[in-house]
């Protein structure tokens, strides 16, 4: 039951990051590396902020939000610019930047109880242990039944808010971006202010994911905003499609599964790792050659 | 009525022009206020530039343009190949920034001023920057000569979208949805728009569904729903048939006299007669600089200059008084195929032959016919040696996909092509250029990341380099319509293999000149190959084909 119960918060947290980079990628056609350090923004704020200043979980997460938000500049600023393989360049290059400053922003001379402090805020790739459980109103979500019901609902707030961003003349706004921008401009659209405004939601959004992460798993190191889960969340939302609310959904529940599955193979865990790889890659290769706009999506991605 | 009178310009330049404007010497009663015997301030004007330049790599295209637009003129702005219509059209739009001069847009009853070039610190402001953004919210729309919708939309959110200062294109409105009210006005004003420029029932059709035709029309309907008040427009009859050409002409009409929209239409020469039609002023680009003409004026010399007639052509080229021999075939969805026996040969060995032939683009059948059973019925005909071969279909026929099918570029479905008794509809692309199959594409025909000489290097044309002197070192994004199109047309002309040339569209984007060029050279080829040209179908045409 309990194995069920963590695969369903798994399967939440990866849905609101699919449904959040489903923003990015469906609605403005740019193909970001960098959600998996915004979900460990998310992560490493809700550690330091519950640790350090006993912050609840609502004020973390709002904290969370709007850091992650404030960050997201660094890649929809260049957007303005850059289209296609050069946004992904640029957003690699942001990923590359947030994994390094959480892994090396540690002191060689500091102990865990100079975590958070300026020399050592992220305590590098030891990781911050020890991280409260949430608690929100003094409801105390400490047993894993009760964050799969935080899990959840953050999750259905987070479909309610892009479904109702996304079904709104700003939706239809972003769809235009992504069709023509050059026409949209010559309608007189601000298309910079969109481009900033959905990447800020969609940091905004995986930012939150990461929080929930963080208070469950009680551990965060600097792994989490490894490229490789940048790699995993745009292979959610391109496996299983983009441009509506299925298909990120879809996505996050076979890629969730999968790797699950050879669990019950009893494969060696070295071995593993490597088959889990390689799956990834046939299914997108799978996905591409086969039904090129996802399991279930409806916009092909060019 | 709408534009407040707290503006006033001074007409300076009129005199320097050597042209007065039509309505400088007119009294002004109505449209503006006399204040002294030499000047007028004039509260008509929508659009003014003064001294306008614009130069590309040391090139100046754009050189002393000084054009003051009145509210509610129909423009048709002339030019040759390269003389830089589209560079005035994209600078005046907002999507080019000129080197020096000044622009005044007074169309949407306040007054913004450009002065080129632009100091550093007006850059810093970032809502004070010379965009297209920014002029549309001045009224100022445009189209463009290739098809520009949002394809993913439908024809009533294409033109929603459109609508300017939306509550719900924040996203927090949007959030909490308070833009229901805002928005269910706007759509009904889309449906009217639709419904006004004949698309009435087309509303949920997806904008890469319709036609040619219909989404010309809804460009149109795009910007006037921006909220232009000048609307600029670039070769807005390209590629349309006879009743395409009508609903436009009957639009802009429309909305000139109605809303009183000041038009600026760019348009090739086969359709400058039908725009001249309703056009107040001509504004001929030379040089680098704009002379203006009337209506009139140009007709006569359009009459004069521009007698071409493929017909007569033909004739002359086969050397016979009477109409040449053609035989008409009738191919399915209204395309006729005619073809004339030039240069006293007749029916020579057959060239190609094509039996049966169906394609499809996705899931469209473009080329073929569905009969009641089921099957689908495929296109044939041949061509023999000798024979000139006119195709003339209506928009969306296929002319494009047939060619393409041709040269090999997409797959078939169905059917046989024969060369010379080869069959080559497994053969590819490149293999059926060496065999001599030539296909000159109507848009995309250059490579644009190549200067032009190292285009004609790539396809083997050096001798070719000495003909464009002055573009050889130019890139192919950097030129203009009508020179790509010669570009291509003269390296495929040139080509010593040429045995058949399928020429797509080939006299849309030449001048005279050009066009002049292009058929001096098919007639020197006319002796090895076969020409296969595809037009737009034109019914009774008095322009172009007879």
């Amino acid at each position: 039951m309990n194995y069920i119960l963590h695969l369903l918060i798994y399967f939440n947290i990866y849905a609101i990051i699919a449904i959040s980079l489903n923003m990015v990628v469906g609605y403005t056609n740019l193909l970001s590396l960098a959600h998996a350090g915004y979900y460990a923004i998310g992560c490493y704020t809700y550690a330091l902020v519950t640790i350090k200043l006993n912050m609840g979980f609502l004020p973390a997460l709002v904290l969370a939000v709007f850091i992650a938000a404030l960050m997201s500049l660094a890649i929809s600023l260049p957007a303005w610019r850059f289209k296609g393989d050069f946004f992904v360049l640029v957003s690699l290059s942001v990923q590359v930047f947030l994994y390094s400053l959480f892994y090396n922003w540690v002191s060689s001379d500091s102990g865990i109880d100079t975590i958070g402090t300026l020399k050592n805020l992220t305590n590098g790739p030891y990781g911050i242990p020890g991280i409260p459980k949430p608690s929100i109103l003094s409801i105390k979500f400490d047993s894993i039944g009760m964050i799969f019901i935080l899990s959840s609902v953050l999750l259905g707030i987070c479909l309610v808010i892009s479904w109702n961003l996304l079904k709104s003349p700003w939706g239809r706004l972003l769809k235009g971006i992504r069709d023509d921008e050059l026409l949209a401009r010559n309608i007189g659209k601000n298309v910079r202010l969109a481009k900033i405004q959905v990447i800020a939601i969609a940091c905004g959004m995986a930012s939150a994911a990461g929080t929930v992460y963080a208070s469950y798993i009680s551990y965060i190191d600097p792994s989490s905003a490894s490229l490789d889960d940048s790699i995993l969340f745009l292979c959610m939302v391109l496996v299983g499609g983009v441009g509506n609310f299925r298909g990120p959904i879809v996505g996050a529940a076979v890629l969730l599964l999968i790797p699950e599955m050879l669990r019950f193979l009893s494969i060696p865990d070295s071995i593993a790792a490597n088959v889990r790889l390689l799956l990834y890659g046939l299914l997108l290769v799978l996905v591409v050659r086969l039904r090129p706009q996802g399991i279930a999506g409806e916009y092909r991605v060019e | 009525m709408m534009n407040k009178l707290n503006y006033v310009h001074v007409k300076s330049f009129v005199g320097s022009m050597g042209h007065g404007s039509r309505f400088s010497k007119e009294p002004l009663v109505a449209e503006g206020i006399f204040i002294n015997s030499s000047s007028y301030i004039n509260a008509a004007t929508v659009l003014s530039t003064e001294g306008l330049k614009k130069s590309f790599d040391g090139q100046e295209v754009l050189k002393d343009v000084n054009i003051d637009l009145q509210r509610g003129e129909i423009v048709l702005l002339r030019g040759d190949n390269g003389s830089g219509k589209t560079t005035l059209l994209n600078t005046l739009t907002g999507n080019l920034e000129p080197d020096a001069g000044t622009i005044n847009i007074y169309a949407n009853g306040t007054d913004e001023h450009f002065r080129f070039p632009r100091k550093w610190y007006h850059n810093l402001n970032p809502f004070d920057h010379f965009t297209p953004e920014r002029v549309s919210r001045e009224g100022i729309g445009r189209t463009w000569q290739e098809v520009r919708l949002f394809p993913t939309l439908n024809l009533q959110d294409n033109i929603a979208l459109s609508y300017p200062g939306q509550k719900g294109e924040g996203p927090f409105c949007a959030l909490i949805r308070s833009f229901k009210e805002q928005e269910k006005r706007n759509l009904n004003i889309s449906r009217e728009r639709l419904e006004k420029l004949g698309l009435k029932g087309r509303e949920k059709s997806s904008a890469d569904m319709i036609s040619l035709g219909q989404s010309k029309r809804t460009a149109i309907g795009m910007a006037l729903q921006a909220g232009a008040k000048i609307l600029f427009l670039d070769e807005p009859l390209a590629g349309l048939d006879e009743a395409g050409i009508r609903d436009i002409i009957e639009q802009l009409k429309l909305i000139a006299s109605e809303k009183q929209i000041t038009l600026v239409i760019v348009e090739h020469i086969f359709n400058m007669p039908a725009i001249l039609e309703i056009a107040t002023k001509v504004w001929t680009l030379k040089n680098g600089k704009i002379t203006i003409e009337t209506p009139a004026q140009v007709k006569e010399e359009i009459q004069l200059t521009n007698g071409f007639r493929m017909l007569e052509w033909i004739k002359q080229v086969g050397g016979c008084e009477d109409n040449p021999v053609a035989v008409e075939e009738r191919l399915p969805g209204g395309a006729i195929l005619k073809k004339f026996a030039l240069s006293g040969k007749t029916a020579g060995p057959i060239v190609l032959e094509v039996k049966d032939l169906v394609v499809h683009r996705g899931k469209r059948l473009v080329i073929g016919e569905k009969l009641p059973g089921g099957d689908i019925k495929g296109v044939s005909f041949k061509l023999c040696e000798g024979e000139l071969a006119l195709l003339e279909a209506p928009n969306g026929w296929g002319k494009t996909t047939l060619f393409e099918a041709l040269a090999g570029l997409i797959p078939i479905d169905q059917g046989v092509i024969h060369f010379y008794d080869q069959d080559i509809e497994a053969m590819p692309s490149w293999e059926r250029v060496r065999k001599g199959i030539r296909f000159l594409q109507a848009r995309k025909n250059i490579f644009p990341g190549l200067t032009v000489k190292e285009m004609l290097r790539l396809t083997k044309d050096e001798a070719l380099i000495s003909s464009f002197p002055e573009i050889a070192h130019k890139k192919g994004s950097d030129l203009s319509g009508g020179e790509r199109q010669k570009l291509s047309a003269l390296s495929l002309l040139k080509d010593r293999n040429l045995r058949l040339g399928l020429l797509d569209e080939p006299f849309s984007a030449l001048d005279k000149d050009g066009i002049q060029l292009f058929l001096d050279n098919i007639k020197t080829k006319l002796r090895d190959a076969v020409f296969f040209i595809a037009l737009p179908y034109i019914k009774n045409d008095k322009r172009r084909i007879a």
